[in-house]
């Protein structure tokens, strides 16, 4: 009797010490797994220290030619690449700062962007990237690949872009260029 | 195709045993069936929210079924059983129970999709190239029945009804310029050339993207040309240009493999034959992959002439993945006429005579295309 319920009590010490342990493991795991997450949360990092910058290059249209033209800007270094990602497109969104021309509708607004293992970046819109885009294939094109080389360009682990708008998955933005997949950087339409 | 509560499960059955080989890429399942034979393939019709759309396509030693998920992060599981041969896809997304697919599926032997080996007159699709008039092989549902032996070219007049397109200073819009320039251009082709022309609308009227593509395919188009006029939000913007169609070597390099493998002439065969809808796209989403060396010298002939006649700024050819042009089967461009965004070319382009010479120039740079192409 005495020794059975000795080795109940060993038992149960030795099974809280496991559950204790792997409790602490898995709650490193999940820690370090968050900091790496691939999706958009909110951000809680203690700032003790400036956090250290990122310089991104952006692409605006230009009056001189038809062309697509850098822009630098600086954004938070960020372990989370979506985090990164989206401060790039909001730089975007916010428009150039030396005298080029926005290739997006003003109002526009990112929801929110997803990246893949396969290195496919969703990026979602609200509705007035759609509803207030002015048409036409250069402007179509130029609004796109603005997105997508600004992307590319600064992040090597996005290839390619999946634009959608609120939430979903459209045909075209106005009529012309296919967004029913994912679309690869045109450097081309780059000046240089 | 059959729905559960976590996932979708596609039964491919047949009545011989085949060698099958399933990859992802994103949303795209490809199915890879090995096959030296033809089959008959019979399907059924489905709902689901796991999968948007299954079609297939046939290369030069397999088959090949594309199941688009409806969302790209699904995963799938896939397994066979024999007696008779099925091959069990579930897609779904991550994480599901796993002990599912060891089970014995618990569902019907009808599959969405059974083949038989015997070809008994079924339409098989043979070698032989010659294209049109094969007996039991009614182009869908063309506007109107091709005469023998005349040849149609497609002439889609951009845009249409609520789709206005690009707008004009002065409140035009650019599906109201590209139908008129469409209809001039029809009138002197035809005038000229031994070709009908079916305009893919000839009235202010919504016409899907898809449907334009389809007027081609179901006419056996022999060319199809888009006609737009442009507009950017720069002011300075102005000239003429055409594109051809730019492949986006992702999802496309699969699909296009299958589908290059295939003699293009075959292609006429293929479509538009049994009226179902996903499977239609599906080929239609890969054909103009097939033509991009001649929609490149299409786009070359004709912008020679806009810029000989029009006095327009050159802007060249381009390539663009544009959605109206992915699923042509016969060289496709779009040419953009002039900016309406820009003002001193808004005013030429609801120009009576300038519509005429744009039109004149695409139907020279047609001509001396056929000239130095000459059509089967």
């Amino acid at each position: 009797m005495d020794t059975k319920r000795l080795l109940i009590v060993v038992i149960l010490v030795v099974a809280a010490a496991v559950l204790a342990f792997v409790f602490f493991r898995s709650g490193e795991e999940e820690n370090t797994k968050q900091g790496k997450a691939e999706f958009a949360g909110e951000k809680d990092r203690p700032s003790e220290h400036p956090l250290p910058r990122k310089t991104v290059t952006l692409f605006f249209l230009s009056e001189k030619d038809s062309l697509l033209h850098p822009e630098e800007r600086e954004i938070t270094e960020d372990p989370s690449l979506v985090h990164m990602a989206m401060q790039t497109i909001q730089e975007l969104l916010k428009g150039p700062q030396n005298g080029l021309l926005s290739a997006l509708p003003y109002e526009t607004k990112l929801r929110e962007i997803f990246v893949t293992k396969e290195g496919t970046a969703y990026v979602d819109f609200s509705g007035e990237i759609q509803d207030d885009h002015i048409s036409g294939s250069s402007a179509e094109i130029y609004t796109i690949f603005t997105i997508v080389n600004s992307l590319t360009f600064n992040f090597e682990s996005i290839k390619r872009v999946f634009i959608l708008v609120e939430g979903s998955e459209k045909e075209t933005l106005a009529g012309h260029v296919d967004l029913s997949r994912p679309l690869l950087p045109r450097f081309d339409l780059v000046i240089n | 195709m059959k729905d559960h509560d976590d996932y979708g499960r596609i039964v491919i059955e047949s009545s011989v045993p085949l060698s099958t080989h399933v990859e992802q890429h994103t949303a795209l399942f490809l199915v890879r069936i090995r096959a030296s034979r033809q089959f008959v393939i019979r399907r059924e019709s489905f709902e689901s929210r796991f999968v948007k759309s299954i079609g297939w396509a046939k290369g030069s030693d397999y088959y090949m079924v594309t199941v688009n998920a409806s969302d790209p992060g699904f995963v799938h599981d896939h397994f066979s059983l024999t007696d008779p041969f099925r091959l069990i896809i579930d897609i779904g997304p991550p994480g599901r129970d796993k002990g599912k697919t060891g089970k014995i599926q618990p569902d019907p032997p009808k599959g969405k999709k059974a083949q038989d080996p015997d070809p008994p007159a079924q339409k098989p699709v043979k070698k032989s190239a010659a294209p049109g008039r094969e007996p039991g092989e009614p182009p869908a549902s063309p506007p109107s029945v091709p005469s023998q032996g005349i040849r149609t070219i497609v002439v889609d007049a951009g845009h249409g009804g609520l789709e206005t397109g690009a707008e004009g200073k002065s409140g035009i819009t650019e599906k109201d310029l590209t139908l008129p320039i469409s209809k001039k251009l029809k009138s002197i082709i035809e005038r000229n050339l031994a070709y009908r022309v079916v305009l893919t609308r000839d009235k202010d009227v919504d016409v899907s993207l898809d449907n334009r593509a389809a007027m081609a395919n179901n006419n056996r188009a022999a060319l199809f040309i888009s006609v737009h006029v442009n507009g950017s939000s720069r002011k300075s913007a102005r000239g003429s240009e055409t594109f051809f169609l730019s492949l986006n070597a992702t999802d496309e390099e699969a699909r296009r493999l299958a589908y290059m493998e295939n003699n293009s002439s075959e292609i006429g065969e293929k479509i538009g034959s049994d009226g179902e809808d996903d499977l239609m796209m599906i080929l239609w989403d890969m054909a103009q992959s097939a033509f991009i060396k001649q929609s490149s010298q299409l786009a070359e002939n004709i912008q020679d002439e806009l810029n000989s006649l029009l006095g327009t700024k050159n802007r060249g050819i381009k390539q663009a993945p544009f959605k109206v042009l992915t699923g042509v089967a016969c060289p496709a461009v779009l040419v953009e006429v002039a900016f309406i965004s820009n003002p001193e070319e808004e005013k030429r382009l609801v120009d009576d005579a300038f519509q005429n010479r744009v039109a004149e120039a695409i139907y020279r740079g047609i001509a001396n295309f056929i000239r130095k192409n000459p059509l089967e």
